[in-house]
């Protein structure tokens, strides 16, 4: 790992936060510029949000209430499949199931929804609807969607930047950053260990990729927050009895649950709409910054594993043999206008508030091509 | 009795409670909080037309381990119950109003689901000053569900209530528009526990059901559960048609027998009121059973949910301070100094 003082002193993008989203983005950036560095607070890569998600493929499945979100899917599941085929996880059969009692959909308008945007979708078999139980569950579909391994996709995108020429500096925080008067971006970084020497470089366009951090380097340089809104969630690591050691499963679309093979860890995670989330709060421009991670570290959360179980077993009631392992801690961040329409949308803010200053924030891993879209469409719009 | 390992929800149906919820749900919560592992408080607003849920959506922020469930209106009580029923995890579940059922008795009631029975049913003390027409109107509606129906509900049996896991099953398999939780609770069968207890007044004030709606409500509460009442006016028939078939033998006789008939003024009238009498008794009834085929006919949802809220508790503030404090701009201070 470098020090600061073998950093140069100008760069023609210097990207914030090395998940997914940073790395695909600085690899795609070295196709046009020279000097790309990617500047991460963590000693590795892909270390937060990245990995601890569903590490869910989106096929579109998910979204039946927001056509363009699932017709987003649907064009970006292949593109990711294409790209990283080494890290996805095909080898577990995939259902959505159908609520009946407190659904936001019937099972009628689930599957006329999935032909319209084109997904593919089928009966499921006997032994399959016999895991659940009938007086809950309306109906339930085969479904062909995918899982990512995260720790793959790591190594990946490390040789992947490597062979790219991208520079990589871990263990090191942007502090903040300011305009210089040639329209170049000032930015301040320290060692993530060692906040009291600080480095300065210049370059010409910073990209902030930092998810829950987004408003971190904004308030530090004094520019309004976005206005996000934080989650504390919880995903459960379940060993699953053999019956569904191969299954992953969704119940759509309520206050249901998901649970899917996890393949860094052998196990699968489990996901509920109502204990997933713990507590909440918002970003707001004038309020005191708070900052996820830390927030995260110091609080002392009561798992919810159990609520979720219990709630579980009246759907499937073969899950009361599962065993729960650990839990997965994260803060997942969302535009607070998608809770309306389940959307997640992206978020791409260009020269915010300083030139050459781009926020791109995305709710799930193959949004990143969306974003790639969005940038060019930009870029074009300027010229 | 130690912290139970056991999970229970708590169940509580709301209207226009705004006044009481607050208190109720502090003292839910606490009890709650010392007595077991798990819980969780599960409010079902049916269509109130105050600031209830206004007031419980603050209390989400402020209690863990709670969720909201709001009906798209009013739907009834036993509709509300239906919803909390429907979603509840626990292994234990208890049904409770918050206006007259004290939570301290929650453990004690639990634990008598857990050691004894499955089912365990709140029995008020008394009926306290309800009219006269209301007690008599009681026990005698009681009296006519145990010998007729045989369907053993104790006497002044409150909502308040234990159910077990199996219960709770059993229940929600149940999904009839008159879904009467007193009797469905017996119905499904499970041994039952009465638990006497002095209920409360939180508002202070009593909701009384009027007159009509009691009856209205023991109608209901009856024909659902039982074609009794249509199999007695099918024996009432036939014993009236049998009746007619005597008196035209008896005219016949008299015919045969007497020269001259007087015309029969009295028997006529007689019998013709009392074969009105009879059809009309048995029209009501049908009426009242082809009601209800076609209300279950129709088979719609018992109630429809708008919204559902959890709780979301963050720190309290001295926490939350620690947590918000910037090291950076902590040290920039401490390099001034």
């Amino acid at each position: 790992m470098s020090s600061l003082s073998e950093l140069k002193d100008s760069y023609d993008a210097v990207i914030i936060g090395g998940g997914f989203f940073g790395c695909r983005l600085g690899i795609y950036l070295r196709q046009s510029l020279k000097d790309v560095l990617i500047i991460e607070m963590d000693d590795d890569l892909l270390q937060r949000a990245s990995y601890a998600n569903q590490a869910r493929v989106h096929n579109g499945y998910h979204y039946p209430r927001s056509f363009l979100t699932a017709l987003r899917c649907r064009a970006n599941f292949p593109r990711f499949v294409a790209e990283y085929p080494e890290c996805i996880v095909d080898d577990f059969e995939k259902y959505y199931a159908v609520g009946k009692i407190f659904s936001k959909v019937s099972a009628a308008q689930f599957r006329l929804f999935m032909e319209r945007i084109g997904a593919e979708i089928g009966p499921a078999p006997k032994h399959i609807r016999k895991l659940f139980n009938p007086l809950l569950i309306e109906e339930v579909f085969k479904v062909r969607e995918f899982a990512f391994d995260a720790v793959i996709l790591k190594d990946r995108i490390r040789k992947d930047l490597h062979k790219s020429g991208v520079c990589l500096q871990l263990g090191t925080q942007v502090e903040k950053i300011a305009p210089n008067p040639d329209s170049s971006i000032q930015v301040t970084c320290s060692r993530t260990r060692d906040p009291v020497r600080k480095r300065q470089l210049r370059a010409a366009k910073v990209y902030n990729c930092t998810y829950s951090h987004i408003n971190q380097i904004i308030s530090r340089s004094d520019l309004p927050m976005i206005p996000l809104k934080h989650e504390v969630t919880e995903m459960a690591l379940i060993a699953m009895p053999d019956e569904l050691r191969n299954l992953g499963i969704t119940v759509m679309c309520g206050p249901y649950f998901s649970f899917m093979p996890f393949p860094p860890k052998g196990l699968h995670t489990l996901s509920h709409v109502r204990y997933t989330p713990h507590h909440y709060w918002l970003d707001e421009p004038g309020k005191p910054y708070l900052d996820a991670y830390k927030h995260l570290a110091a609080i002392q959360q009561r798992s919810s594993y159990l609520s979720m179980l219990k709630d579980v077993q009246r759907y499937i009631p073969a899950i009361s043999q599962a065993r729960y392992v650990d839990s997965i801690w994260e803060i997942k961040t969302v535009l607070p206008r998608s809770e309306l329409d389940d959307s997640r949308p992206i978020l791409l803010k260009k020269d915010y508030g300083i030139a050459n200053f781009t926020c791109i924030m995305g709710g799930k891993i193959d949004n990143i091509y969306d974003a790639f879209a969005e940038l060019e469409h930009l870029e074009t719009k300027t010229k | 009795m130690t912290t139970s390992d056991c999970f229970v929800s708590v169940i509580a149906p709301l209207d226009n409670d705004a006044d009481i919820v607050p208190d109720f749900i502090k003292e839910v919560t606490q009890v709650l909080k010392n007595q077991f592992a798990n819980y969780e408080l599960i409010l079902v607003d049916d269509g109130s037309r105050d600031d209830t849920v206004e007031k419980v959506s603050l209390a989400l922020k402020e209690y863990e381990c709670m969720r909201l469930i709001c009906l798209s209106r009013h739907f009834g009580t036993e509709a509300a119950i239906s919803a909390g029923l429907d979603s509840a995890i626990g292994d234990y579940v208890v049904l409770m109003q918050p206006d007259s059922d004290p939570p301290e008795i929650i453990p004690e009631m639990v634990q008598l689901s857990r050691t004894g029975t499955g089912v365990v049913i709140g029995v008020r003390k008394g009926r306290g000053k309800e009219p006269f027409w209301a007690k008599l109107g009681a026990k005698l509606f009681y009296w006519y569900v145990r010998k007729v129906l045989h369907l053993n509900i104790p006497a002044n049996s409150a909502l308040m209530r234990v159910l077990s896991r199996e219960a709770v099953n059993a229940i929600t398999q149940v999904r009839d528009r008159y879904h009467y939780i007193r009797m469905i609770s017996v119905f499904v069968g499970y041994s039952t526990q009465e638990y006497l207890y002095e209920p409360i007044s939180r508002s202070g004030k009593h909701k009384h059901r009027s007159l009509g709606e009691s009856i209205n409500q023991a109608i209901d509460m009856v024909v659902i559960n039982s074609t009794h009442p249509l199999r007695a006016v099918s024996v009432l028939g036939l014993l009236a048609s049998l009746l007619n078939l005597l008196y035209m033998l008896y005219v016949i006789i008299i015919n045969l027998v007497k020269d001259r008939v007087a015309e029969g003024w009295t028997t006529t009238s007689l019998q013709n009121a009392g074969i009105y009498f009879f059809i009309l008794l048995i029209l009501t009834v049908l009426s009242e059973y082809v009601g209800r085929i076609l209300n279950e006919a129709k088979s719609r949802p018992i109630y429809y949910v708008l919204d559902e809220k959890n709780s979301s508790v963050m720190l309290s503030d001295s926490d939350r301070r620690n947590v918000v404090d910037d090291p950076l701009d902590s040290q920039t201070k401490t390099a001034d100094l």
